[in-house]
């Protein structure tokens, strides 16, 4: 099968400095942290980022929130730079966004022009007959910085999502991490409907909120910005990160999950070129199939309402402690338990 | 660095000269003593206090505003230098026996030096109760730098959870009622939005200082998270901290706050919540005192 053949990587630099970057750097600055200390190791300096010439790899990226992390040395640091995000100052893409008709329409915008508006984080919408849910997903290997990202993203989201509809949203936000010391920050931020030690990274809101019509959004004004963003992606060369054409492979693939070799002949690279990818972005093939056959098992689960034998069946198991194994080791639960997690909402 | 320096620089220069002056003094009536006749253990001792002498002085200069209190803390810490100093020359350098000054040099300072040091110390400390005066309804018997936050003048959440689980603690021991009250501005996104965050740390600063001047002596304000504040009411039942909150929401709403930039006058509009204190865990009546907040917030979720 075919896979598309242009992807960015880990150290692809295509993010502008002026862009989500700069978001960061003027939160850190706003706190009196020396810009030198800031972007120290990054390999950045500065006066590019002011002249709008710097353009940042996802790895650097990752050094500037580390470093913003160690200095500024706060709880809240995720949530004031999430806060900040969206709908952004990102040329087309934002103003696309900033003109969105309904929340449906912000996510597809969002999803569609994730290169632009979110390059680090990776958005997936599902819908079911009641709901809509949103998952999270790691695009470039975000490591430790994934926690950081994941309270970011989502806070610019929900505060997006309250200043352009209007109204606060009943959002309710899932977490596949423990719950943190700094659980007020979440309760202030993102509300009280926030639950940790979930099976995956999740936004979920009633289904009849994606349509309702937001105050203040221009049609052409939006449809045009949105054309425009479409050439900015397509001069960009990519739409999406190589751990995303991945999972999209895998994802298609996911009832008879290829091996590394067939992967890699797909992607027409060298199974050891693939291995080196894998493992540039912190992680190896194994761990990729499995992130892939975990998502599909729980939406079969959530949103179809399958039984254990149906999914075991689905994913080609052919024994159910097998099966039950397998899902152990993929969400540290058994399919039962999670299924009561669900039952449960 | 250099700039925390500047007050000093007489000070530090006139310590200069004298350090020098008695290494020249003792090189001019002194021979150079061998490697091999150097003791290690007392040039450790004696070098390494001087040192140490050194670094302290630093210290105080660096963190503290000029001024007589430091000027006291300075000069003693600075006969103690010299009189190391001194010490640790005679290690490396032997001086005939005819000459008696150096005991005087190394012994001298340093009696004068700690007269000076202990009434550093203790005006400093005079000093510190006049400062912990001003930041009562901040901090409560307890101080611990590292949680405070970095940008209002308050204590963060961290040091509110310690301080409510010692409370909780001594309002069951001495069977007094212990309140929470929770303060969290309407439609602070808007302001961020609107006139930028800049501004919004900026009523979040001049919001702190307003709800001390309304506080009583033993309550503690400390800000969530956030536009939310916390304040602990200890001894308060829970009508009299409704009576409380309903103060504060009224102090919130006669605040003038003005632009930075245009000075543009902020309507602000609070919400409070207050829960009484049961035989819980600080956790619990934290997220039982935040629910409450969202619940009363409710009626908003339209309009916000």
């Amino acid at each position: 099968m075919a896979v598309k053949t242009s992807w960015y990587e880990a150290d692809s630099r295509f993010i502008p400095g002026h862009y989500q970057p700069a978001t960061l750097i003027d939160l850190a600055l706003s706190r009196d942290i020396d810009s030198h200390r800031l972007l120290r190791g990054t390999g950045l300096f500065h006066e590019d980022i002011l002249a709008g010439t710097a353009r940042l790899s996802p790895q650097q990226f990752f050094g500037l929130i580390g470093n913003s992390r160690k200095l500024l040395d706060a709880d809240d640091s995720s949530f004031l730079f999430g806060q900040r995000l969206l709908p952004g100052y990102y040329g087309a893409a934002s103003h696309a966004l900033g003109h969105a008709q309904n929340l449906h329409q912000a996510l597809e915008i969002l999803i569609q022009q994730q290169v632009l508006l979110s390059p680090l984080v990776t958005l997936h919408l599902e819908l079911d007959a009641h709901h809509a849910y949103l998952y999270w997903r790691d695009s470039c290997g975000a490591g430790e910085h994934w926690r950081f990202l994941l309270e970011a993203g989502m806070t610019s989201l929900v505060a997006m999502s309250q200043w352009l509809s209007g109204e606060r949203l009943p959002w309710v936000c899932c977490f596949s991490h423990a719950e943190p010391r700094y659980i007020e920050q979440y309760w202030v931020h993102l509300g009280e409907e926030t639950r940790f030690e979930r099976p995956l990274d999740m936004l979920s809101i009633p289904r009849e909120y994606l349509t309702r019509a937001w105050p203040g959004a221009s049609a052409t004004a939006g449809q045009v910005a949105r054309q425009q963003a479409r050439e900015q992606i397509e001069q960009l060369g990519f739409a999406s990160s190589f751990l995303d054409c991945l999972y999209d492979y895998l994802r298609e693939q996911v009832r008879q999950p290829p091996s590394l070799e067939q992967a890699a002949q797909a992607f027409a690279m060298s199974p050891a070129t693939l291995k080196r990818k894998l493992h540039k972005h912190d992680t190896g093939f194994q761990q990729q199939v499995d992130r892939v056959r975990k998502q599909v098992a729980l939406h079969l689960y959530q949103v179809k309402g399958y039984s254990n034998d149906e999914v075991a069946a689905y994913l080609n198991f052919n024994d159910a402690a097998n099966f039950r194994r397998s899902f152990k080791r993929w969400t540290g639960s058994t399919p039962n338990l999670i299924r009561q997690l669900f039952n449960s909402r | 660095m250099f700039s925390v320096l500047k007050p000093h620089r007489w000070k530090l220069s006139l310590l200069l000269i004298a350090a020098n002056l008695g290494l020249i003094l003792h090189l001019a009536c002194g021979e150079l003593k061998s490697v091999s006749e150097w003791v290690w253990l007392d040039i450790f001792g004696e070098g390494g206090s001087a040192l140490l002498a050194l670094v302290w002085l630093g210290l105080v200069l660096k963190s503290r505003p000029a001024g007589r209190v430091t000027n006291y803390l300075a000069l003693g810490l600075s006969c103690i230098f010299f009189s190391w100093w001194i010490d640790s020359l005679d290690e490396f350098i032997r001086l005939p026996d005819s000459i008696t000054w150096d005991h005087w040099l190394e012994s001298g300072p340093m009696p004068v030096g700690m007269i000076l040091l202990t009434i550093g110390i203790y005006h400093w400390h005079r000093e510190q109760l006049a400062i912990s005066a001003q930041m009562e309804k901040r901090e409560r018997l307890f101080r611990e730098h590292r949680l405070f936050d970095k940008l209002t003048p308050l204590a963060g959440a961290d040091y509110l959870k310690r301080q409510l689980a010692d409370s909780l603690q001594d309002s069951q021991t001495q069977q007094q009622p212990l309140s929470l009250l929770a303060l969290d501005l309407d439609h602070f996104a808007a302001i961020n939005q609107a006139y930028g965050h800049a501004e919004g740390d900026a009523v979040l600063q001049a919001l702190s200082h307003l709800l001390l001047l309304n506080l009583r002596r033993q309550d503690l304000l400390c800000r969530l998270a956030g536009d939310r504040f916390v304040v602990l009411l200890p001894n308060t039942g829970e009508r009299q901290a409704k009576e409380l909150a309903l103060e504060l929401q009224q102090a919130v709403h006669g605040l003038a706050h003005k632009t930075r930039l245009h000075g543009e006058r902020l309507q602000l509009v609070a919400t409070t919540a207050v829960v009484m204190a049961l035989d819980e865990p600080p956790q619990d009546l934290l997220k039982r005192l935040n629910l409450a907040l969202a619940r009363a917030k409710q009626p908003l979720a339209k309009s916000a």
